[in-house]
């Protein structure tokens, strides 16, 4: 199938309430957009759990469950690579919430909590964090595409 | 997230659905697994096959229960796991916590061989 030139890149935005049960639409949606992208199925699968958790931290620690408030997607579709905007208007970010230890250390392997972060750093490329208590948290997720033997801008 | 459960002389089979993802969802899960292990038996295998993701929250709850167990004796096990689950297992190194069976006769085996080799 012939691409599309994406040259400038293509953005899509999505919006949902707070409520983890609607994680599964966000779910179909990365799945969407991760076959656009051609990403092969480990980075897509790596994708969608990363974009996942950080909905998930959204809903649970910035907007506490509060469905009146709503989480924001955007996804730019960059040739070379994808990045993902995950935005909450809650309270502010909780620095604990960043483990400072790994968590797969034999030592914190079995804790119950603190794995979401490690998570999404070890399946996305870049993972950056925008905080500011009086907006609210801003994640930015990154991975890069990597073709078969393709430049991405081929 | 759908949950059933089959209580045998030897171990609980609890066959789960959906997405384990933290909420109240997954609050029924915690008191299912719990109860389990504390009025049946503390060994538990549980078959994910139609479980199509997991969260960190999930695991949480995994993890919590497989401890419960542990100090009963038992453990919680693993079968019908995706290759999805299985990557994030994979990269939480909780692949080495969980013992995880291609399928639900080499689990129970697992639990039956556990329990022959104890005097």
């Amino acid at each position: 199938m012939e691409r599309r030139d994406r040259d400038e890149g293509e953005v899509i935005t999505f919006s949902f309430p707070s409520r983890l049960e609607l994680l599964p639409v966000l779910d179909r949606l990365v799945q969407g957009i991760t076959e656009q992208m051609e990403f092969d199925e480990d980075a897509a699968g790596e994708v969608a759990i990363s974009v996942i958790e950080a909905g998930t931290n959204a809903i649970q620690h910035g907007h506490k469950h509060n469905q009146e408030k709503q989480v924001d997607f955007r996804f730019d579709m960059r040739p070379d690579y994808l990045l993902v905007t995950v935005v909450d208007s809650g309270p502010g970010f909780e620095p604990d919430m960043i483990p400072r230890n790994d968590p797969s250390n034999p030592e914190d392997l079995m804790r119950s909590s603190g794995r979401g972060i490690y998570i999404m750093r070890r399946m996305m490329d870049q993972v950056d964090f925008d905080i500011d208590p009086a907006r609210g948290t801003r994640v930015l997720l990154k991975k890069l595409r990597r073709t078969n033997g393709r430049s991405p801008s081929a | 997230m759908k949950l059933t459960q089959r209580i045998e002389e030897d171990l609980t089979l609890i066959r789960l659905g959906g997405q384990l993802l933290g909420g109240p969802d997954a609050e029924q899960l915690r008191s299912a697994l719990l109860a389990a292990v504390e009025q049946s038996s503390p060994h538990i295998l549980i078959d994910m096959s139609e479980v199509s993701w997991v969260n960190s929250t999930g695991l949480g709850i995994l993890i919590s229960s497989h401890l419960a167990a542990r100090q009963k004796g038992g453990a919680l096990k693993l079968i019908g796991v995706s290759k999805r689950i299985e990557s994030i297992l994979s990269v939480t190194r909780l692949n080495t916590v969980f013992e995880i069976f291609p399928s639900e006769e080499e689990g129970r085996r697992s639990f039956s061989a556990a329990s022959a080799g104890k005097p």
